[in-house]
């Protein structure tokens, strides 16, 4: 049979809380381990236990890494899903399910391949048989496409290490699994995978672990949190990581640890964090932001650093709590009453997680302000490729502190709010130091922080704020461009998309359009978005929620000659996008 | 000649800013106690940090302790921001400002997790019955029947901030008047020697909008119906206490943190504040009788506070250099390595 080499999608249909985790992760890493060029995906429900869950598991040559048109190989575990799925799928199609569930599998025009999977796990252990039967569909996944089988040992050693009865007991099942498909359903699958030159230096993480890192190697002093799908992996991580990496001389920590009474308390100790001289930090999702909203006026005309990172899930509301979104990005930018806006800093990798993550705590002390990091559900809880993170390039920042009276005395004119050095960003004394002591505030107030209502005290201080921010844009990550000589199509997106774009880009191109691109990482935007949308005739801005956010952040900012030449590519659907919805729906916007 | 304390300061080290509150008003009064309080006390005023939240009694950092740093936070939610402060600096003294309305309504949740946490703190409500800042509107502490200038009586059970704090753990817990400067100086004091939550809880009369007799937070009424757990007397750690003269009738001594000592007298009955029942029971009574009861009613020191059980660094984490703060490029190496090993093992 001609065979097409790691160029497929597998789905998993399980319920959550059978186990099934393992056995995907078993799959994807000794996919990995080959050289396979593959991603996963877990879509899962909001709750424990019962419900049902997807995998999907891509490979490609190509470096796709959104989830594919459609499903080349479909296992079926989950009974309550049982006859959606098979319905859904594409002629020729390969099904593998489980007999024992004793379901019909009316497809003829699938090539179907059942194995009793339950029962053969009761001859390894009766107790555990309904967990281990999902092992039984690696086994037959491990033989269709020919993965190694070193490569599933290191897997399965990998994800129960240490527990060396797992690992017999799984590498058995594995085994006998592989065995009964080669017998039983012999070489049907024209999907294979084939090794290819991995570089030893790259592992998979998730963006929330790499998020974690770069706060401890960012110097953070405080976590505070209040749990929240899918935000809590990440502060979960800083936890795990803090005796190992953060421990003085004397064994104590360097960064204490408060889980809050709700986001609420979480953002007000960040906000005493700053103004007490350290580095604080949370961690939330779009519900947590709209309860921390008060507060995060209160950084911003209090001029206090901190760092909140916004791990965007569906909203609104409650939403889909355990499906993803680009939906917060407005109310980070603006978030609060009043005229507001806040530095948001957008990684698309997990090497800019774990960059972000250290850098976002120098801009908020450099700015003295709140500096939101962004991700997603997808970025954050799916394992991503990285060949190691860089150790921060730059010292730490920590702004404009007076720390000594001759600090003090070298300052013609201080005030806490008085733009001295004409960048917008005044100095700040600590609270202990005796140094010009003041009651802050989130209260008019004068160039020396005293209580004012004075139209043009406020109305200065509300100007200098503004110069402030829009001083960073320059200094903020720049955007990542691609361009092609034409000029004609660029898109501007930002974030997760990042992991659909080259797909997308390719789907483009085969219906003859060139397109550049431009990935947006940090707001305010850096000057090279504007030079990017100046240099092309048509941009799209393409993005993953309803309403088209940096699209309407966009045409408030730009010079108004450039926002005819914009064009809104938004959508959602709770899942991670997939590459072909957007490009048609850029080539219908465009009437290309 | 003018007075110093131990630190040779003189009284205007600890002033403030000049009050923008009606003339009369009972917060005014607690802000010259604190001012006393923390002057006779000798603590550097920088070492001070004063929070609060928002309200008539909230403005008040800006009319004590100039020398100190303070934040007049956002309304109700003055307990977290200082449970970031103290994370980052633990050395610093906290003295808060609440009032009933931040306390008892809108912050009533971060007031009880401060004390859940035993976060170090000095937290004294300035209690008046009503929303003074929004022009006079009934707070959650009013009691049953009580009636302020305009509108008619209060119909709803009161909560009481004190009865809660003692249920929760809170390691001291005082109720005192605004007019009491004696005995709310030296409750003060010794709050400000305590390590851990100490709960002040001051009745502190809003002469605009509920000083009518029929208020149970007027001046009238609350002279009238102080029922006083004993006289206090506060003897510091830097004056012996051999020195002290010895009071005629029964007297207990209680040891603070700092070494400094809080004397009760016995009045009529006498009441052990180590008991947390005898506490309520004193609350409920006073409570059933339309009495305000005043003085300690609970102490239990030597608790762990919301910096002591979290394993943190002998040094005041804002003290810590870049290099505590970021771990070695080196530590990288071994984190990525690891990475590495566990994907291809
Ligand atoms: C979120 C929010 N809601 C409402 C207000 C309006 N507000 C200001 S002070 C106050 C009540 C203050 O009462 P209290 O704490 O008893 O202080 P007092 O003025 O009596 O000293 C209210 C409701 C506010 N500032 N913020
Ligand atoms: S309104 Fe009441 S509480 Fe406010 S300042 Fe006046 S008297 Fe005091
Ligand atoms: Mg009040």
């Amino acid at each position: 049979m001609d065979k097409i080499y790691n160029d497929f999608t597998i789905n998993v249909a399980t319920a959550n809380g059978t186990g099934s985790q393992s056995s995907n992760l078993i799959i994807l890493h000794s996919m990995f381990e080959m050289g396979v060029p593959v991603s996963g995906k877990n879509l899962f429900p909001s709750n424990i236990s019962g419900l049902p869950t997807w995998f999907i598991i891509r490979a490609s040559d190509k470096g796709y890494q959104a989830p594919g048109d459609e499903t080349n190989i479909q296992i079926i575990m989950n009974k309550d899903t049982w006859e959606k799925d098979l319905k859904a799928l594409e002629p020729g199609t390969i099904v593998i399910f489980n007999e024992d569930a004793k379901m019909p599998v009316e497809r003829d025009d699938c090539i179907c391949l059942g194995m009793p999977m339950t029962t053969m796990a009761r001859g390894i252990s009766p107790k555990m048989a309904r967990l281990m039967a999902n092992m039984y569909y690696v086994g037959g996944i491990a033989h269709l496409l020919g993965i190694d089988e070193g490569a599933i040992s290191s897997a399965v050693e990998q994800q129960f290490r240490g527990k060396e009865n797992a690992i017999t007991m799984n590498l058995q099942a594995i085994s006998e699994a592989r065995s009964y498909a080669s017998e039983n359903w012999g070489d049907v699958s024209k999907f294979a995978v084939v090794a290819r030159d991995k570089s030893s230096d790259t592992f998979l993480i998730e963006g929330n672990e790499a998020v974690a890192l770069g706060c401890i190697y960012g110097g953070i002093n405080m976590l505070s949190w209040y749990p929240i799908t899918p935000s809590s992996s990440l502060a979960e991580s800083i936890i795990n990581w803090i005796p190992k990496l953060r421990e003085a001389g004397d064994g104590g920590s360097t960064c204490a640890v408060v889980q809050a009474e709700d986001e609420l308390a979480a953002a007000g100790m960040v906000l005493g964090a700053g103004w007490a001289g350290g580095r604080g930090m949370t961690c939330t999702s779009g519900p947590g932001i709209s309860l921390m909203s008060e507060f995060i006026g209160l950084f911003y005309f209090a001029e206090v650093p901190g760092v909140i990172w916004d791990i965007n899930r569906t909203g609104p509301s409650t939403g889909l709590p355990t499906r993803t979104q680009q939906g917060d990005l407005s109310m980070c930018y603006e978030a609060s009453h009043g005229d507001t806006q806040h530095i948001v800093l957008i990684p698309g990798t997990v090497d800019e997680c774990f960059e972000f993550g250290w850098r976002a705590f120098d801009y908020a002390e450099r700015f003295q302000t709140l500096v939101f990091g962004f991700g997603d559900l997808d970025l954050g809880m799916n394992r991503w490729s990285t060949s190691g993170f860089d150790y921060p390039s730059e010292k730490m920042d920590r702004g404009k502190v007076i720390r000594t009276q001759e600090q003090m005395d070298a300052i013609p004119d201080f005030g806490r709010y008085r733009d001295v050095d004409g960048d917008g960003v005044a100095y700040r004394t600590l609270p202990g130091s005796g140094l010009a002591p003041i009651l802050y505030r989130g209260t008019g107030h004068d160039e020396d922080g005293i209580y004012s209502e004075d139209p043009d005290v406020y109305y200065q201080a509300m100007q200098r704020l503004k110069r402030k921010i829009d001083g960073s844009r320059d200094v903020l990550p720049a955007p990542v461009i691609r361009e092609e000589e034409e000029g004609d199509v660029g898109i501007i997106f930002y974030g997760s998309m990042e992991n659909s774009i080259v797909e997308i880009d390719d789907m483009l191109e085969e219906r003859g359009m060139s397109v550049s691109t431009c990935r947006v990482r940090a707001l305010p935007y850096h000057s090279e978005v504007e030079g990017f949308i100046e240099r092309h005739n048509r941009v799209v801005v393409m993005e993953i929620n309803r309403d088209g956010q940096l699209y309407g952040i966009l045409r408030k900012e730009l010079p108004r000659h450039l926002i005819s030449k914009l064009y809104s590519v938004a959508y959602s659907d709770g899942l991670p996008p997939k590459a072909r919805e957007y490009a048609n729906r850029v080539a219908e916007v465009l009437g290309d | 000649m003018v007075k110093l304390n131990v630190l040779n300061l003189e009284k205007s080290e600890y002033k403030g800013g000049k009050s923008s509150l009606c003339p009369g008003c009972g917060h005014d009064q607690i802000s010259n106690v604190i001012i006393q309080a923390a002057w006779e006390n000798g603590i550097k005023p920088e070492g001070i940090a004063k929070m609060s939240g928002i309200g008539c009694s909230s403005k008040t950092p800006a009319y004590f302790l100039a020398k100190s740093h303070g934040f007049n936070t956002v309304h109700g939610r003055m307990p977290s921001v200082t449970t970031g402060a103290n994370m980052i600096n633990k050395d610093l003294a906290f003295i808060a400002v609440s009032g009933d309305g931040d306390t008892a309504s809108i912050g009533i949740g971060q007031f009880i997790h401060a004390i859940r946490r035993n976060l170090d703190m000095v937290y004294i409500i300035e209690n008046n019955g009503v929303y003074g800042l929004t022009k006079g509107q009934y707070s959650a502490t009013v009691e049953k029947g009580s009636k302020k200038k305009k509108g008619t009586a209060n119909e709803q059970a009161p909560i009481d901030l004190c009865a809660m704090a003692v249920n929760l753990g809170c390691t001291f817990v005082a109720r005192s008047f605004s007019g009491s400067k004696k005995q709310l100086t030296a409750l003060l004091r010794a709050a400000m020697s305590h390590r851990g939550m100490a709960i002040i809880d001051v009745i502190s009369p809003c002469v605009t909008f509920a000083n009518n007799d029929e208020s149970y937070r007027s001046y009238n009424y609350v002279k009238s119906n102080d029922e006083v757990l004993h006289i206090v007397d506060y003897i510091p750690h830097f004056s012996p206490l051999s020195e002290v003269e010895v009071p005629e009738g029964e007297f207990s001594d209680i040891s603070l943190f700092d070494g400094s000592t809080l004397r009760l007298e016995t009045v009529s009955e006498d009441h052990d504040p180590g008991d947390a029942v005898a506490a309520l029971r004193a609350i409920h009574e006073a409570t059933q009788e339309g009495r305000h009861v005043t003085g300690l009613l609970y102490y239990n020191p030597n608790q762990p506070t919301a910096t002591d059980t979290l394993g943190l660094t002998d040094t005041p984490l804002v003290g810590l250099s870049d290099e505590e703060m970021r771990p070695s490029a080196e530590s990288l190496k071994e984190v990525n390595a690891g990475f590495r090993a566990s994907d291809s093992s």
